[in-house]
């Protein structure tokens, strides 16, 4: 059996690719043309016929929209298959291609856009309220672990194909969900140690001092008015009443009348 | 040396969006940005406390599927040179990298929408070059798409550098105090949208005793962020080997590719 294709093809196309994703994003094909992008130099190699290799760009041209860490496997399963069986296999890519990108979305923007933000950027944003960065560089390191990775899938994709990509997936719905509950933990902790709010007024009767932050807010329960404000912007977004840009500005505007008026301090 | 910081600011803010939708590495998420920009500036202090205040206003915004969000890094980025160049204590830095940081990000949406406009010409370029048989003149093409995408961040942020702290200055000596103490405490309130558009997107209700647990931890015991994420990876952990050994799944049970889904117990 002969391969066309080298590590070193896999490899650059995987860095095509990653590089490229959603440079060239646009509102018709999406990622379309950064698969063009990834995959032609590998492709040139599998078609030396230029109508042939025609054929597979304008295939690739078409509507593919994915996660990007994802797409590396389904890039690297397609390449496979084009190795293999020539422009006979262009439907079949399509296909495989179509089929597995809605899936392979719904989990990979979860997981990856969703809750590594979610529980990288609430450690490194705790830390970095007290101008601490290590946060933030451990966030670049696994970042450059995961940029690794990914070459990897791309590699898992190409040798293993299809079976592992649906097996995959299965494992991967089981992940998110672990995930999210130690994402949820997180949040929990975030409302508490980053949403601030201090209530400057003092009841005065006579010559006693009433401090209502300290002696009455914090008494019934630690970050009372910042679970509060969560709990109303949360109901205030799911009615979709309001944009989230309007919400942003009304909660600005909230904070100057309570600051003119002395009610909330820094 | 202001040059040359003015430039590694532009600089970056070029290629911020294009890592962000490509290799990920530094991305585009504001305490990241904030990482770089107190190393330019040479305020990390700064720089890490506006950095996690738009980091958290950022948290349950993705850009998934191809909708376009806010640019809380552009945000950031502006946000924070701008405040380093004007302000000499934290709280005035937070209130003006707020006043200047939410419309730029705001801004950020319609840019983004542009550039993906104008990417459809592109795509529609290099396609028919790649017909007329013209492979060399397709891959030229395709290096329009990042740099449309890299001036939509760019330019916003030439105008804030050459423009923004002479304008910021003369602002800030007739603005009272109570304005600039306003800006501040809504910049201690907004992380408040972040939580509550990621409990939109995550299975709160579902485990509502995470996020209890989380509060609790935070709020009552003080305990670090980063302890609290130990614990929910405990509890994660133990739910995924649970599931995952649970007889439904006898599915896969004896499977070779049982190893291969491990890679992901980061």
């Amino acid at each position: 059996m002969s391969k066309i294709l080298n590590k070193k093809d896999i490899n650059k196309a995987a860095f095509r690719y990653m590089f490229m994703a959603c440079n060239i994003f646009n509102y018709e094909n999406q990622q379309g043309p950064a698969v063009v992008y990834g995959l032609e130099k590998s492709l040139r190699k599998i078609y030396p016929k230029d109508e042939d290799y025609k054929a597979s760009l304008n295939n690739h041209f078409k509507y593919f929209n994915t996660t990007t860490w994802m797409a590396n496997l389904l890039l690297g399963a397609s390449l496979a298959m084009e190795e293999k069986d020539g422009v006979k296999s262009l439907d079949t890519v399509q296909n495989f291609k179509t089929g597995m990108m809605g899936p392979l979305a719904g989990i990979g923007d979860t997981l990856i856009w969703v809750l590594y933000p979610t529980i990288m950027g609430s450690i490194s944003a705790y830390m970095g309220l007290q101008g601490n960065p290590t946060g933030a560089i451990i966030w670049l390191c696994l970042n450059i672990f995961f940029l690794f990775f990914r070459f990897k899938l791309f590699s898992i994709g190409y040798n293993s194909g299809l079976k592992l990509v649906t097996a995959l997936g299965d494992k991967l719905s089981v992940f998110t969900e672990a995930a999210s509950i130690m994402g949820l933990t997180v949040v929990g902790a975030l409302i508490p140690s980053v949403v601030k709010m201090k209530v400057g007024l003092v009841f005065q009767t006579g010559k006693v001092k009433l401090p209502i932050q300290k002696e009455i807010l914090d008494q019934i329960m630690p970050a009372l008015l910042p679970a509060l404000l969560t709990f109303i912007v949360y109901r205030l977004i799911a009615s979709k009443k309001l944009s989230v840009i309007k919400i942003i500005f009304l909660i600005i505007i909230l904070a100057l009348v309570l600051s003119y008026f002395g009610i909330l301090t820094v | 040396m202001a040059i040359i910081q003015g430039a590694l600011v532009i600089l970056l803010s070029f290629w911020m969006v294009l890592d962000q939708q490509g290799l990920v590495i530094t991305t585009w998420f504001p305490i990241m940005i904030a990482l770089f920009l107190g190393v330019i500036m040479g305020d990390m202090q700064t720089a890490m406390v506006i950095g996690g205040t738009f980091q958290l206003m950022a948290l349950g915004v993705a850009n998934i599927g191809g909708s376009s969000v806010p640019n809380w890094g552009l945000a950031a980025l502006v946000g924070i040179y701008v405040a380093i160049k004007t302000t000499h204590n934290i709280e005035d830095a937070k209130a003006v990298a707020l006043a200047v940081g939410v419309p730029v990000g705001m801004l950020g949406i319609q840019l983004d929408v542009i550039a993906k406009l104008l990417n459809t010409y592109v795509t529609h370029a290099a396609q028919k070059a790649a017909n007329l048989g013209n492979f060399k003149k397709m891959n030229r093409i395709f290096w329009i798409g990042p740099l449309i995408f890299g001036l939509s961040t760019a330019l916003p942020t030439a105008l804030c550098v050459i423009f923004g702290e002479q304008i910021v200055k003369t602002i800030l000596t007739f603005l009272p105090k109570w304005f600039t103490n306003g800006l501040s405490i809504a910049g201690s309130m907004l992380p408040v949208v972040g939580i509550a558009l990621l409990l939109q997107v995550m299975p709160a209700k579902k485990y509502l005793s995470m996020l209890l647990i989380g509060f609790v931890l935070a709020g009552y015991l003080n305990i670090p962020i980063l302890g609290i994420s130990i614990i929910g990876f405990a509890i994660a952990y133990y739910f995924f080997n649970t599931k995952m050994n649970a007889p439904t799944t006898a599915t896969v049970s004896g499977n070779t590719t049982e190893d291969e889904g491990d890679d992901f117990d980061e």
